[in-house]
């Protein structure tokens, strides 16, 4: 698609902040395309950024005037005002490049959500009764400043918690900055799959605390131990759009694709060959592959020897991990071991990835580190460098702490008072009530503290607890900015303005936090002196400007509106590689066999909570569009389901849709029965997303939540959670009628669940 | 020469993500039917991803193959149509013309494809959902059958802007909601007449076929086999 006249300047440059105190800031400082210049029917095209999942892929999003009912000071009416109609991917942009996958595009939901906090509200019954009244936002400010300055004025700063699903861009540094001179511990940074073990492992093999970049487009043969890389991993469009062209962008040459993991992903389906592998082997199944490389002499003499050197045995050729013990160990053939050594090192290009649950297992850095070693012994740069990469990076690097250890710190400060008890916590986004493992009694935690406010634009689990929320505006209401840690080797610092006016009376989470800076005075003041997110924006862009790059502007003001223009700005592609870290000195590690929960007599499964397609870690689950959407591997709508082998089911007596109940040591769910020829005989799987208490219309009283049910066990050195830990049991618990699961694939028949389907 | 509509799955590339799905969901005001209803087979996919599981455990394989309206040459739908609300464009489109339906279903009954839908209710939007509705498209009542149409919206609104502009349609001008969101390039649209198109070049491929060619529908998507193991050449 030519982007000829599809972008207009949006912006109206040149209008700065005033820091008046009681004006609504919002009034002074919108940004996007005047009512007056739409033209009905015509269809205008801003940038934007999706901000569903870390990879950060830039939009644009097709605008045109409609009628909308809103209320304006009490009233209700009819404003006409540019509406979002749809999402496509910036053609322009260096991750995802004019694609988008089924999440973002179904994003668009979250803007025009029926059950949205239109308003602030403040609680009036019990915590989690659902009753709240409407305040105004003057009020609501009121309440919120009074709640700091009290902890201020008390010399209980500290005791000022901050819990939000992670940042993009400027947002996390505004929060950092606001807690650090407030004086309260750093904020809690809370998503139940975090990717510490990843970056940890990538520091220790590569040098770089991050996720990795793929030029699949180049590749020749692709290993992923677990990595959902097509799907829900890592930059999953921008490796998508590499694995088109491995695979047929290249006349006459053809990528093979490998996959090992314990359970058929979606990603694993395109494969050519699928290997399942024990839970938590799969670093010994890389390690048995460097073997017979590393003792044939297969690859070059000192190759891998860095990566390789963190594994211990590593200089004596691995002589623990010989094919016939790592088959004992991962129930992968030694035929199939030595084959793939063979064919990784004679294949061109080869690449090895890993990522998902070989990382959520209690020696998941093992895991990691043992394929980033068999990675750089096979990836060893034969034709224009390595296939695995680093994104540039243009702002400090995300803290590797583990989610998971600094919850469990905050909900252990609030269950037992130390080192401080939080008094007054701010929430954003995170869910851990419904994500969180029961064993850390979230719940219990957050109930102990006496204020909780949130700035989430939807009533969760979690943010159903509070005291007062303040809803921020939707992300296309928003300014966006966010600088991806993959998915391109061009630096990318993504920005954009609001593509659509506010449609209820809600206010950017990030203005409230300036304007609260402003009205605490003091350092706060000091260390946030912007009025506006767009003016702390325009603050940290403009010095891009001097580094080249995609935009050509000759002033600070050029520079800001061609950026916003754009979408973002991007550095000129180069071989250049990013600079490494210095590390300290690793010692070897030493193989670690995975530990579970559950004895295997009394729970005799693996149980593997997957990310699910369609609601990611279940922050999605509100979107009709993606309950809808049929899972591709089961064809499931609207529903749970837990995934079993076809044997397992005759030896237990499950059919297709019957209600079965899964149960740990930390508590049981139920689902319907789906036989899947995908997973080991002794593993159970289930999507994550579905489960909610509470999470609006869509997704409220639907399904089971297998997070519910996992146990606190973590990965041993990152203290990561290790979500593919946990064991269970298995019973039939009814019949399908019980079970409703909803399939798209099947007969038309008007009572569905009466027939046996695949 | 006439624009003749078509296009090419590779099956090869496909990596069953379904962001077609959903962008197809976005474009064409197709109303998600619920729990219930979606429990009785009425949910609407326009463009589905099939996936056909071969073997078992520990060696099963599975593909994925997207299917929509093949836009047939000799569609069975047209002829059984009593009021020719499923007939042919002089741009090979098997064009559903909303008023005209009456709601017999006998074209969703002699489709072999399954990509016809049926609106047993009026289509609901909770408000304000309905703000996201493309005025580009009509939204379908009780009554009326619907289905893929090649983006057809799209395709007027690409050919008006070029007669304006009094020059030819560019291949890869514009696309289809589905091919525009595709990452991995598995779906790919265009003029079939054009002989320097994508499609007309990747249709005429030798990997390439026809989805229940043998019935005689003569489809005008070609599907592009999926490669095996032994197809990838060795560096």
């Amino acid at each position: 698609m030519e982007r000829r006249d599809f972008i207009k300047i949006s912006a109206l440059s040149g209008v700065m902040a005033t820091l008046e105190g009681c004006r609504s800031a919002e009034k002074q400082l919108i940004r996007f395309v005047p009512e007056e210049e739409l033209v009905p029917g015509i269809a205008t095209w801003k940038p934007s950024v999706c901000t569903l999942c870390s990879a950060g892929c830039g939009l644009l999003v097709r605008v045109m005037q409609g009628e909308a009912e809103v209320v304006r000071r009490g009233q209700q009416g009819l404003i006409k005002m540019g509406l979002a109609k749809k999402l496509e991917g910036n053609p322009q942009h260096p991750i995802n490049r004019g694609k988008l996958c089924a999440r973002g595009q179904a994003g668009l939901q979250v803007l025009y959500h029926p059950d949205r906090i239109t308003h602030p509200i403040k609680r009036t019954g019990a915590r989690g009764s659902g009753e709240f009244q409407e305040i105004s936002w003057d009020d609501a400010l009121k309440e919120l400043a009074a709640h700091l300055t009290t902890l201020q004025t008390s010399n209980s700063a500290n005791a000022l918690a901050f819990l939000a699903r992670p940042l993009h861009g400027q947002r996390h540094e505004l929060v950092e900055r606001f807690l650090k001179a407030y004086g309260a511990p750093p904020a809690v940074w809370y998503q139940p799959f975090d990717e510490a073990v990843l970056r940890q492992a990538n520091l220790l093999s590569f040098g770089h605390a991050a996720l990795p970049t793929f030029d699949l487009g180049r590749a020749d043969y692709v290993i992923s131990f677990g990595a959902d890389f097509l799907g829900t991993w890592n930059s999953a469009v921008a490796q998508s759009i590499g694995y088109g062209e491995m695979r047929q962008g290249r006349p006459g040459r053809r990528a093979k694709f490998v996959q090992v993991e314990s359970r058929m992903s979606q990603t694993g389906a395109n494969t050519d060959e699928w290997i399942p592998c024990r839970p938590g082997t799969e670093g010994a199944l890389a390690l048995g592959i460097a073997h017979v490389i590393l003792s044939e002499k297969l690859a070059p003499q000192g190759a891998g020897s860095r990566a390789g050197s963190l594994i211990a045995g590593w200089s004596a050729g691995l002589p623990d991990f010989t094919p016939e013990a790592v088959e004992k160990q991962t129930g992968v053939s030694a035929a199939v071991i030595k084959r793939l050594a063979h064919e990784l090192t004679q294949s061109g290009s080869a690449v090895a990835m890993v990522g998902g649950a070989p990382l959520a297992h209690t020696n998941g850095l093992f895991n990691a580190l043992a394929v980033n070693a068999l990675e750089s012994l096979v990836d060893a740069g034969r034709d224009q460098g390595q296939i695995l990469g680093f994104t540039p990076v243009l702002q400090p690097a995300i803290p590797a702490q583990a989610s998971l250890a600094s919850l469990t710190a905050f909900a252990q400060s609030a269950l037992s008072g130390q080192p401080h008890a939080p008094q007054v916590l701010l929430l954003y986004e995170a869910n851990p009530i419904f994500s969180a493992p029961p064993g850390l009694r979230i719940r219990e935690a957050l109930a102990k503290v006496p204020t909780i406010v949130s700035f989430g634009n939807f009533i969760d689990e979690t943010s159903a607890q509070a005291d007062l929320i303040l809803p921020d505006h939707a992300p296309l209401e928003s300014w966006l900015d966010s600088m991806p840690e993959s998915g391109s080797l061009q630096a990318v610092a993504s920005l954009a303005p609001p593509a659509v006016l506010p449609l209820h009376d809600t206010r950017s989470m990030p203005d409230v936090l300036l304007g609260l800076a402003h009205q605490l005075g003091g350092e706060v003041a000091k260390a946030l002196p912007w009025a506006t997110y767009d003016a702390m924006l325009r603050a940290a862009y403009v010095p891009l400007r001097t580094r080249g790059g995609s935009v050509d502007a000759k002033t600070d003001d050029d520079f800001w509106d061609a950026a916003q223009t754009q979408g973002g700005w991007w550095s000129t592609p180069s071989t250049a590689h990013s600079p490494e870290v210095a590390v300290a000195k690793h010692a070897p590690v030493s193989p670690a066999a995975p530990e579970f929960a559950g004895a295997a007599g009394d729970f005799p499964f693996y149980f593997l909570p997957y990310v699910s397609q369609s609601f990611g870690d279940g922050s999605l689950a509100h979107l009709p569009w993606l309950q809808e959407l049929p899972d591709v591997l089961t064809s499931a709508m609207w529903s749970s389901w837990v995934e079993i082998n076809p044997k397992t089911g005759d030896r237990l007596g499950i059919k297709q849709g019957d209600l079965v109940e899964i149960a740990s040591p930390q508590g049981s769910v139920r689902a319907a029965a789906v036989l899947s020829p995908g997973i080991a005989p002794d593993m159970v799987a289930m999507p994550v997303g579905q489960g909610h208490e509470n999470f609006s219309r869509f997704a409220s009283g639907r399904g089971a939540n297998p997070l519910s049910i996992l146990a606190p066990l973590a990965e041993h050195e990152t203290g990561s959670l290790a979500w593919a830990a946990t064991r269970v049991k298995l019973v039939r618990a009814g019949g399908p009628e019980q079970a409703k699961l909803v399939l798209f694939a099947g007969g038309m028949s008007a009572f569905p669940h009466q027939e046996e389907r695949r | 020469m006439a624009h003749k509509w078509g296009m090419v799955v590779d099956l090869d590339r496909c990596t069953g993500c379904e962001a077609c799905v959903v962008a197809c969901h976005a474009e064409n005001n197709i109303p998600t039917v619920g729990e219930d209803q979606a429990a009785r087979g009425r949910a609407k996919h326009w463009i589905r991803v099939e996936r056909y599981w071969e073997g078992d455990f520990p060696n099963p394989k599975i593909r994925f193959q997207p299917v929509l309206c093949q836009q047939c040459d000799e569609a069975p739908c047209e002829p059984v149509c009593p009021t020719y609300a499923s007939n042919h464009t002089p741009e090979g489109l098997n064009s559903q013309v909303y008023n005209r339906c009456i709601g017999t279903r006998f074209c969703a009954n002699a489709c072999p494809y399954s990509v016809r839908f049926f609106n047993f209710y009026n289509p609901q939007w909770d408000m304000p959902l309905q703000l996201q509705l493309n005025p580009d498209v009509s939204v379908r009542s009780v009554g009326i059958m619907e289905k893929c149409t090649f983006c057809v919206q799209r395709i007027k609104a690409a050919e008006i802007q070029a007669e304006a502009e009094k020059r030819e349609l560019k291949d890869g001008e514009f696309n289809t909601a589905c091919a525009q969101s595709c990452a991995s390039k598995a779906l790919v649209f265009g003029d079939l007449n054009d002989p320097n198109s994508e499609v007309a070049r990747l249709s005429s491929s030798n990997r390439g076929t026809k989805l229940l060619g043998e019935l005689g529908t003569k489809p005008n998507v070609t599907y592009l086999e999926r490669g095996t193991w032994e197809d990838a050449s060795h560096g």
